[in-house]
């Protein structure tokens, strides 16, 4: 099998989870969730074998260009969803996360969004680039997940649920932000230190990554210290992915910088 | 002194802060930051311009609130820091001290039962148990009593503190590098020497070469260079993209390179049309005048000009747009004695317009006697090579590693703490238990039930 035709097949199968998936919710049928998380994780099986073809063919990271660093989002979104899918008992975190990976895999295969293999523009030949994306998209996963959680929270009216959700999205927060930290903004000065020699330019995108950090570091803060819980923590938490969102797409196009790759 | 010191202690301020320097951040991305006071004007009118640069928004995370604001940080990071440091440490490190039944029950998770065994067996099996299950215990005794603390992954409790730490050392290093780091951009063609600045050695560059891919698109940038120190080579090695050279505390970076055609060294083939065995190949420079011999009708042939990149300017005139050798063109004269014969710009890569058709200059008298070609061109392409010497980075990446770990202790290794009373009653001990976690509370749960569970019924 090529790769692809493993895209297209991990694709199909994410459209089938969430399907099957939102049929559950409608028809009432707990169950279901079951069939929906194990078609996400055959997705996730074939998108896996796909990205390392794609690795190998190429001789580079899966994350140079819009595509890959999209479709690479998906994928460490349905990881976050296959770690937290089973033990949060929150029936409703899988269909609607699915609804953001499906969505982001259909931008990502758009035609606006170029698709080749592109050799490497000497910038971006490094190590860093593994390590710097990879895990900087591995942490806003988990900050999509507690997005999720907290826009079910402020929907919810169920009051056990929504402790449920809460504490969701906080254990969201907690493994996502640490990944944040190190991918986006240590490895990030890192690399930058390396092929700029500056670790820090004040870069539209750096301060973006800092404006997330700051939304979390507040989320965080406000939560633990000063015991906020509920609607506030989750107006932070949307906030935060909202940022995130901003850094990793706004920036790009609205705002000039140094950091024109992806 | 006192207020002071409670202002600064605050969990409030540090939120007012937090959200202080991410809107502030928020408006030194919408501004561009750094341009020309020309650009603002152009871009916001003079007014608004006028209060941008009043308020230091155009150099906003230089300015001095912005500043204040970061100092206002530090104080109230470290103030936090220290407050809360003693009682934590007391909590991972105290030793187990008396203990009261009713405070151990109040705890999150709890138990109550009674040993059918004397206390130093109850203690034994209480203690291997814990033990077991990878904590560290402390213990008291009081006679018919006694108190038992047990704690794992205390390191946890200080990943707050570490996190803050690494912040106070990351903004140190950038306090740093702002004072103190120096960079330079140095341009060096092939062979050329050049003193690096705020140093005592020179850098000398070898060889420059651009990798292209078989597909076409620029791979790789390679400078072959060679510190000197007092005229000897102390240092041989290649800056690429990437992957800088560093000698002596001073690093050096593949910025970008350049192209330079002063002294360009032009090949030209000329003969007369349609008679391949006219054909005399000379090599000159711009501004030359060479003779030609072999070629009916001509003695000599000279370039007047030659750009890398022709375009037609405003005017007509005969541009250059860009130093990259896209259209190499040379203006060529042709001589018979001291008569011009010919007159034309030849390109590169259209040999077929090399027939004489003039543009600027007088007309050739007669343009179909010869014709020419631009056979070759060698300009220089140079290096331009960033010389950066910046004592902050390593406080840097010192607070990195403090943060990261910090934040790894603080959220994947949350520390346990469980207690346990034994006291004797009627030949028996009774025992109360409790426990906590400060995260993942419902695996603690778990641990804390199979622990006592098999106290009470040892296999």
């Amino acid at each position: 099998m090529t790769e692809s035709t493993l895209f297209t097949l991990a694709f199909a199968l994410y459209v089938l989870s969430l399907v099957v998936y939102f049929a559950g919710l409608f028809a009432r049928r707990d169950r279901w969730a079951g069939g929906g998380l194990a078609l996400a994780v055959l997705g996730f099986a074939a998108q896996t074998a796909a990205l390392i073809m794609r690795t190998v063919s190429s001789g580079h990271a899966p994350f140079t260009n819009m595509f890959e660093s999209l479709s690479f989002l998906a994928w460490a979104m349905v990881l976050a969803l296959i770690v937290f899918g089973r033990t949060s008992r929150v029936p409703r975190l899988g269909p609607y996360l699915m609804l953001i990976v499906v969505a982001l895999d259909a931008l990502a295969s758009s035609p606006l969004m170029p698709k080749g293999a592109t050799p490497l523009v000497p910038a971006l030949q490094s190590y860093w680039l593994w390590l710097h994306v990879s895990v900087t998209l591995l942490g806003e996963a988990f900050f999509a997940v507690a997005f999720v959680s907290s826009l079910l929270y402020l929907a919810a009216g169920d009051e056990e649920k929504k402790v449920r959700l809460d504490a969701l999205a906080y254990r969201a927060v907690a493994v996502g932000f640490p990944l944040f930290t190190l991918g986006g903004l240590v490895f990030g000065m890192v690399w930058a230190y390396r092929a700029w020699g500056s670790y820090w330019s004040w870069d539209p995108k750096e301060v973006w990554s800092l404006i997330t950090w700051f939304v979390f570091a507040l989320y965080l803060h406000t939560r633990i210290v000063m015991g906020w819980k509920g609607k506030r923590s989750a107006f932070v938490a949307v906030i935060g992915f909202l940022a995130a969102l901003f850094t990793y797409f706004g920036v790009n196009y609205l705002l000039a910088g140094l950091h024109s790759y992806a | 002194m006192k207020r002071v010191w409670k202002f600064l202690s605050s969990v409030k301020l540090a939120i007012v802060l937090i959200i202080l320097l991410a809107v502030s951040s928020i408006v030194g991305t919408l501004i561009p930051q750094g341009r020309s006071a020309v650009e603002y004007t152009a871009r916001y009118g003079g007014s608004l311009a006028g209060i941008f640069d009043a308020l230091r928004l155009t150099r906003l995370f230089r300015s001095p609130w912005f500043l204040a604001l970061l100092s206002l940080f530090v104080a109230n990071t470290v103030v936090c820091t220290v407050t809360r440091f003693a009682p934590k440490w007391r909590r991972a490190f105290r030793q187990a001290t008396e203990g009261d039944p009713k405070s151990v029950l109040s705890m999150r998770s709890s138990c109550r039962f009674r040993l059918p065994l004397d206390l130093d067996a109850a203690r034994g099996s209480v203690e291997r148990a814990l033990r077991r299950r990878r904590y560290v215990l402390s213990r008291s005794l009081h006679g018919d009593k006694a108190v038992i603390q047990a704690r794992k992954r205390r390191l946890g409790w200080f990943g707050s503190d570490v996190v803050h730490i690494g912040l106070l050392v990351i903004l140190a290093g950038g306090f740093t590098s702002g004072l103190a780091s120096r960079r330079t951009q140095l341009s060096l063609s092939n062979g050329q020497t050049t003193a690096v600045p705020g140093a005592s050695f020179e850098l000398r560059l070898d060889k420059f070469e651009t990798e292209y891919y078989p597909q076409g698109g620029v791979k790789d940038w390679k400078s072959t260079v060679s510190v000197l120190d007092g005229g000897a080579r102390v240092r041989a090695g290649t800056v690429e993209v990437n992957e800088p050279l560093t000698y002596h505390g001073v690093s050096f970076y593949q910025q970008g390179y350049g192209w330079t055609w002063d002294g360009a060294r032009l090949v030209l083939e000329i003969r007369a049309p349609g008679d391949a065995a006219s054909s005399r190949t000379v090599t000159l420079k711009a501004g030359e005048r060479v003779p030609v011999e072999g070629v009916p009708g001509v003695t000599q042939v000279s370039v007047r000009s030659f750009v890398p990149d022709f375009v037609i300017g405003q005017g007509n005139q005969v541009q250059s747009r860009s130093d990259e050798p896209n259209n190499p063109a040379a203006l060529v004269e042709a001589w018979k004695g001291e008569e011009r014969v010919y007159s034309g710009w030849v390109f590169a890569k259209f040999p077929e317009f090399g027939q004489g058709h003039g543009t600027g200059g007088p007309s050739p008298r007669d343009a179909n006697k010869i014709a020419v070609v631009l056979k070759d061109y060698t300009g220089a392409a140079y290096s331009v090579i960033e010389a950066a010497k910046d004592p902050g980075a390593t406080v840097i990446w010192i607070g990195c590693a403090l943060v990261t770990l910090g934040l790894f202790l603080a959220f994947y290794w949350p520390p346990r703490e469980i207690r346990v009373v034994l006291e004797t009653a009627q030949g028996r001990v009774d025992l109360a238990a409790g426990g906590q976690a400060s995260k993942s509370r419902d695996a603690f749960q778990a641990e804390f039930d199979e622990i006592f569970a098999s106290i009470r019924r040892p296999e």
